[in-house]
């Protein structure tokens, strides 16, 4: 399968009144055809930001440095605005969290849609109007057709987030970045747009990136994850290499403190991660995590970790051997 | 069965909304014939989807939000009976988002204090002595009480909500999606600090949460709401591992337990949540409902008992496969 998306050495600096924030640090990932890529994280771990560099969406505070960005086989490194906007929300599209803040509340969903194809292509209205129809079928709404009259607020939380995929689709994007897609949504819904998601993207063979804190998400939609952490990536592979045998400190403990029915005694204690995520600002040394590490030694505050690949795709940033993890023994 | 700390008695709650310009108002249940009762040390999860009554029933309980019918006991004493200020020495909330929920002008141990000084309880001398006790009772280092909110992290903002919300010794502690906002790292942390107070003072929670994971983990009784009614009540072993609603069924089957093995659940609730202004005649569930007939569509069902098990539907019973 051809990447749709690959990124290497990816830096984001933010510069806030504290100092400079490195939000992302040396991110290097490819997306494939076809596949749910997922980047998974805490908040402030830098995961939406290294989505909005990759749209060449960040905020005026931020400076990116990046090795290489391409995208469909074109060096989008650096690409000007101009360009950028032409790529945007026809090739490469974003799915928010909060669908009422991303959609206007003024115009209707018809409007909205249809918008996107006329903005983007040379097409009549009435055909705009057709393929907006479409895909709110698709998208698994009825009444498209008089749904194209209504405005946001007319709509639930569960619907506005199926216009979202439907907008979303309207040019047939080769990659959608979907930021905490179902977070904002109650459980019976996301499992529906989670379902839904993966269907259009699979039917589409649209490369996904999808960002979620919930491992629960990750797990029964994604192909392959990064686990993020202070900025960088501590561990990638397929879901079921990660999950069955996690390498990073970080990714074993994450998956050992949330309650899992049918695993964790209720009642019982969890196994907690100590300590808080630290936020990344001035001078930068060593591993992040090694202040909260079960495993941390002398070494770990020495240097920068380096990622270790053991194949093509299945890497780690740790200096302890993944045994050591695997089998719980401390440093 | 021991002592119920905290009962309800066929609460209702009625609220008139405006339906448009020139329209009049109209009446929205948000809660409808609702009975339960608490015995103490007991963990009462409340779960259902949004818009389901479960914040009015915690309204309801806090005493900000009077009762439209029905009644609510806290020990007995009618909560009607009741001022403010008892209800408040008897149930304190802890609420989602420690972000919002703390002043941020006032210091940790101000905040932390704020209950005994508005109820006017013991001396200066008291309230630092026991701001410092119920700091160290949560884990939160006693230095921090002359720091502010925006000094602290997600994870101690809880804390501090969790110590504002003990330091009157409460009997009851209504805990309304306490980990929501907060990173997965940390939650851990705060489930482990609730699970250990709730036995050392012998606390009674209600849990509020979206997440049932968490409700499993810490619940001992659940209560599923749906359009502001109890479809299923039970001891929470009995609901998560045989639910007999086609509801709380449709529920759990939505959780995405972090298994790679296992692929996305097809929840077969097509149509949207209804609007709790035209609620559905009959059964409120009917029309999502997987088993609906002809007698769901036109008779609401009564609660049918059985031990310690209660399930409104007119077919109960374990999930049909297919």
């Amino acid at each position: 399968m051809s990447d749709v998306l690959e990124v290497k050495g990816l830096n984001v600096d933010l510069s806030i009144p504290a100092g400079i924030l490195h939000a992302v640090r040396d991110v290097s990932f490819s997306v494939r055809k076809g596949e749910t890529f997922s980047l998974v994280g805490e908040s402030g771990c830098g995961k939406t930001m290294t989505a909005l560099a990759v749209m060449g969406l960040l905020p005026r505070s931020a400076t990116r440095r990046a090795e290489k960005i391409r995208f469909e086989g074109e060096d989008i490194t650096d690409a000007d605005d101009t360009r950028m906007t032409r790529i945007r929300g026809a090739r490469m599209t974003m799915i928010f969290q909060e669908p009422m803040t991303s959609l206007d509340p003024c115009y209707t969903i018809g409007d909205q849609l249809e918008e996107v194809l006329l903005e983007h292509r040379k097409v009549s209205r009435r055909e705009a109007r057709e393929r907006a129809v479409f895909l709110l079928e698709k998208v698994g709404i009825t009444a498209a057709v008089s749904r194209l009259k209504q405005y946001p607020h007319q709509l639930s939380g569960g619907l506005r987030q199926r216009v979202m995929i439907a907008m979303s689709l309207m040019c047939g994007p080769s990659l959608i970045i979907a930021d905490e897609p179902t977070t904002a949504l109650d459980v019976t819904i996301q499992a529906q747009i989670l379902s839904l998601l993966v269907s259009v993207q699979k039917e589409f063979a649209t490369g996904m990136i999808l960002i979620t804190h919930d491992l629960g998400v990750v797990a029964r939609t994604a192909d392959r994850l990064a686990v993020m952490y202070c900025g960088q990536i501590v561990e990638t592979g397929s879901v079921r290499e990660v999950f069955r045998r996690p390498l990073h400190p970080y990714t074993r403990g994450l998956m050992r403190c949330i309650p899992i029915p049918g695993k964790t005694r209720p009642g019982q204690k969890l196994e907690t991660i100590p300590g808080i995520v630290p936020t990344p600002i001035g001078e930068l040394r060593g591993c992040p995590f090694r202040n909260r590490c079960f495993f941390a030694r002398p070494a770990c505050g020495a240097e920068e970790v380096e990622e270790i690949w053991l194949s093509p795709g299945r890497s780690y940033r740790c200096i302890l051997r993944p045994d050591d993890v695997m089998e719980g023994r401390a440093a | 069965m021991n002592h119920a700390v905290l009962e309800a008695r066929s609460v209702a709650k009625t609220y008139r909304v405006n339906a448009g310009m020139f329209r009049g108002s109209q009446a929205l249940h948000a809660v409808s014939d609702v009975s339960f009762s608490l015995g103490k040390g007991e963990v009462l999860g409340l779960v259902g989807e949004s818009g389901c009554g479960k914040t009015t029933m915690a309204k309801l309980i806090l005493g900000l939000e009077t009762l439209t019918r029905g009644d609510i006991f806290i020990d007995g004493t009618s909560i009607r009976e009741m001022s403010h200020r008892e209800i408040a020495r008897r149930v304190q909330p802890i609420f989602q988002d420690p972000y919002s929920s703390l002043n941020p002008r006032k210091s940790i141990g101000s905040i932390i204090s704020l209950p005994l000084r508005a109820l006017g309880i013991g001396t200066r001398e008291e309230w630092e002595q026991k701001v410092g006790e119920i700091m160290e009772r949560v884990g939160l280092p006693p230095r921090l009480r002359h720091n502010y909110p925006n000094q602290l992290s997600g994870g101690q903002r809880q804390r501090v909500a969790v110590a504002r919300a003990l330091i009157m010794r409460p009997e009851i502690v209504l805990c309304d999606e306490p980990t929501s906002a907060l990173d997965v790292s940390v939650q851990a942390q705060i489930l482990n600090l609730l699970i250990d107070l709730r036995e050392a003072m012998g606390l009674t929670y209600i849990l509020i949460s979206h997440d049932l994971a968490v409700v499993e983990h810490l619940a001992t009784k659940v209560d599923v709401m749906y359009l502001g009614r109890i479809v299923e009540e039970g001891p929470a072993e009995d609901i998560f591992s045989d639910p007999l609603h086609p509801y709380t069924q449709a529920l759990l089957a939505s959780v995405l337990t972090p298994d790679p093995d296992l692929g996305l659940p097809d929840v077969r609730l097509d149509a949207e949540y209804p609007n709790p202004i035209h609620m559905p005649p009959g059964c409120s569930f009917h029309p999502r409902c997987p088993r609906a007939e002809k007698i769901c569509r036109t008779v609401l069902p009564e609660m049918k008992r059985e031990g310690e098990r209660r399930v409104a539907c007119h077919f109960p019973g374990p999930a049909r496969g297919g």
